[in-house]
């Protein structure tokens, strides 16, 4: 089973707010600027209900005094979304499970991280694929070393 | 009149101090140049360092940010002019994702990046030396250099870690871009010496023109020889002229007033 968990800031991101600004700058019309962190599982069935408790218990990557943790539906990215994903780091497997801030995750046959950049143009809406190239070539990803992915 | 450098500033960067002393050691004419300074005074400027630290909090990815900043646009019409560029640790990774080095078919755009160190990811903070791998002259910077030179310097960062696609990468070593590897202190390359898993056991490229010099490990932090960890700061014990004499990464500011005295 496919589970992708989505932790978002509560508080102001100022790191979202220094990309908009910049990418505004640039000349790129977008009116928000939205990230958060992403896991996509693949989980053993009866490990899935499981998963939260435990990756809301891991302290470096969830804080509930600033952080919101919720199950995506789509473990895709949606519109306006692109996801960044630092090659070679994003599968963590290995012998039943991943570790994850050092720490065990029973039942996770695979890991992927991402960086996850939702983008609204200028009226508020999801970004157009074009508007979201756009920002993701000159800003958000380095092919170099990182790949942009996109529904 | 001697020739006038910039060392940049721009928010979060926390290396200008010691490494403006060490220009002024090597006998430039240098000043601190910050994020809001003057675009007209920073074009006249004859050479531009981008000393260490985390600028914009290395928002986005180490550099991103501030490869955006408006004195990147004097940088970069700097360094088409041939003007020397020297980017060191974060100003390294500012250059890289300027796209002013490697600038392989003189491409200015992101080419390679500095990602985070292999195999933990983490920062780490390491007495490193790195050797002069391109022939002296092949970049200004180090034109006064003996062909072979080990400079000492300090690794201490978390993104250091030279990557890029493999056809890019085969074509940085190829080309020759690769200025400088990690080593021990003998000059000898091995996998121990690279600190952070860099492709090459790169330490620093140089640009398609020779000018624009980009190096992850820190030279002024052992650029006197109170600094160092070798013999040589036992033998200036005792000796206040002798410990506080410039000597070890000093050389690199040394070859960028030479690179400007030549001019």
């Amino acid at each position: 089973m496919i589970r992708c968990l989505e932790v978002s800031l509560a508080i102001p991101d100022n790191e979202a707010r220094t990309a908009l600004a910049t990418l505004q700058r640039l000349g790129i019309a977008l009116s928000a600027l939205d990230r958060s962190d992403l896991y996509r599982c693949d989980v053993d069935d009866d490990e899935a209900d499981g998963l939260v408790a435990t990756m809301s218990g891991l302290e470096t990557i969830y804080n509930p005094n600033k952080h919101v943790l919720r199950v995506r539906e789509d473990a895709r990215p949606g519109p306006g979304e692109v996801w960044i994903d630092e090659i070679g780091s994003g599968n963590e497997n290995g012998a039943g499970f991943v570790r994850v801030a050092g720490r065990t995750l029973e039942g996770v046959r695979s890991l992927e991280r991402f960086t996850a950049w939702r983008l609204s143009d200028a009226a508020g809406r999801p970004a157009g694929a074009e508007l979201v190239a756009s920002a993701t070539e000159t800003l958000l990803c380095n092919p170099a070393f990182q790949k942009a992915v996109t529904r | 009149m001697s020739a006038r450098v910039g060392v940049l500033v721009f928010p979060g960067t926390n290396s200008e101090d010691e490494t403006l002393r060490a220009c002024r050691a090597a006998g430039l004419d240098a000043t601190l140049v910050h994020w809001n300074a003057d675009l007209g005074t920073v074009n006249a400027l004859d050479a531009y360092v981008l000393p260490g630290g985390f600028a914009y909090e290395d928002r986005v990815r180490a550099g991103a940010i501030a490869a955006h900043d408006r004195l990147m646009a004097a940088v970069r019409d700097g360094a088409i002019a041939g003007k020397p560029v020297l980017g060191i640790c974060n100003g390294a990774q500012i250059l890289l994702e300027s796209g002013l080095v490697p600038q392989l078919d003189g491409v200015t755009r992101a080419q390679a990046g500095f990602a985070r160190n292999a195999p933990l990811g983490k920062f780490r903070s390491k007495h490193v030396h790195v050797k002069l791998t391109i022939a002296p002259d092949r970049c200004a910077i180090t034109a006064s250099l003996a062909p072979g030179t080990v400079i000492p310097a300090w690794a201490s960062h978390a993104e250091g870690r030279l990557a890029a696609q493999p056809e890019v990468l085969a074509r940085i070593e190829r080309e020759g871009r690769v200025a400088f590897v990690y080593c021990d202190s003998s000059g000898a390359t091995t996998p121990d010496s690279v600190p952070n898993g860099s492709a090459l056991g790169a330490a620093a490229l140089v640009n398609e023109r020779g000018n624009v010099l980009a190096i992850m490990p820190h030279p002024e932090r052992d650029a006197w020889t109170y600094m160092h960890h070798d013999s040589t700061r036992e033998r200036a014990r005792g000796n206040a002229t002798a410990m506080l004499a410039p000597s070890g990464g000093f050389v690199l500011f040394q070859g960028l007033a030479a690179a400007l005295t030549s001019v």
